[in-house]
């Protein structure tokens, strides 16, 4: 992880707003796969995951010839669009009552191989949607973005204390959710 | 460290040490090894939750999400220099076009002067029809005149 004040993506976002083709395309293999992962396990839909990273990265073209560095790390700034457009479409789909929970997956006893992969997926992704929505952010951006407790913090607008709260509580209800999937992992 | 800040930390920050919080490492390491049995135990039921989390579902970019975005990216900007070659370029070009239109209208007129040439000496030297040649020659030296 860079240090503060360290940005490993700035040459890439400067040749993005100079308009050079190589750095747009280093760039969308660096970060895309990582919004991309943000945006589906936040929402629990690959469709709309699709189209969060798709805005974001649309807002980071906009972005780019005007960056400044040492204001954020660009990394950051695109966490933090991509985890406001989901806040948004998660609070669309409760107030339009469509919240229908994410397709849950039947974890019956009975998949093998490939199968029991999706199953356990699936399981692992309906009990991060079930959770409150700043336990599973916090998740997310610790255990699966590989943030910082200071970076998710502020990223969250909240202390580091009231981070590692979040993180205590959503990965007591997870474990309490998977405890019968916890055996096939050891 | 305590074996129960230990453990509120492992609960929070999982079964690696290396992914806690920085300024806590080295007191973590060194309470685990003061204790490797028990705040062993502790690390490992979170890794068994880590390795579970790390099974929920990501996706990689399909190739019309890469084509949209890539068709989307800035493009390269002209330089002061390059704006002002483009635009000398611009003008040459229009110049150019002038100059053309100019000499193909001269030498279409200087073909059509040809043409009834031929045809008034065609008419003069190869009378087929007589009769057609005289009715046809004043016109067709008018036509010359007017060119």
């Amino acid at each position: 992880m860079a240090s503060e004040g360290e940005d490993p993506d700035l040459a890439l976002v400067e040749g993005v707003g100079r308009g050079e083709q190589a750095a747009v395309r280093r760039l969308l293999d660096a970060r895309l796969p990582r919004i991309l992962a943000l945006a589906r396990r936040l929402l629990a839909d690959p469709d709309e995951a699709q189209d969060v990273a798709q805005e974001t990265f649309l807002r980071a073209w906009k972005q780019a010839p005007s960056w400044r560095p040492g204001q954020a790390r660009f990394d950051t700034w695109l966490h933090r669009v991509a985890l406001n457009l989901c806040r948004d479409r998660l609070r669309r789909r409760r107030e339009t009552a469509m919240a229908q929970p994410p397709e849950m997956i039947d974890a019956g006893p009975t998949g093998e191989g490939a199968l029991l992969g999706v199953q356990i997926g699936g399981r692992i992704e309906a009990a991060l949607a079930a959770l409150p929505e700043r336990q599973r952010e916090a998740i997310v951006l610790c255990h699966h973005q590989g943030m910082g407790n200071k970076e998710a913090a502020a990223l969250l607008g909240v202390s580091v204390e009231t981070l590692e709260s979040l993180l205590g509580r959503g990965r007591r209800t997870l474990r309490a959710a998977l405890a019968d999937l916890m055996e096939a992992v050891r | 460290m305590t074996p129960d800040r230990f453990a509120e930390l492992a609960t929070a920050h999982g079964g690696d040490i290396g992914r806690w919080p920085q300024d806590l490492r080295e007191a973590a390491r060194a309470a685990l090894a003061s204790d490797p049995h028990g705040l062993g135990a502790v690390l490992a039921a979170e890794a068994d939750l880590d390795r579970l989390l790390d099974l929920a579902p990501a996706q990689s970019a399909d190739a019309a999400l890469l084509g949209r975005l890539l068709e989307a990216a800035p493009r390269p900007r002209r330089s002061t220099g390059a704006w002002w070659a483009g635009l000398a370029a611009g003008l040459g070009l229009a110049a150019a076009t002038v100059a053309g239109v100019a000499v193909g209208v001269a030498s279409g007129a200087g073909e059509r002067l040809d043409r009834r040439a031929d045809a008034i000496l065609a008419a003069a030297y190869e009378p087929a029809e007589p009769d057609t040649t005289a009715e046809a020659l004043p016109e067709l030296l008018d036509e010359a005149t007017d060119l």
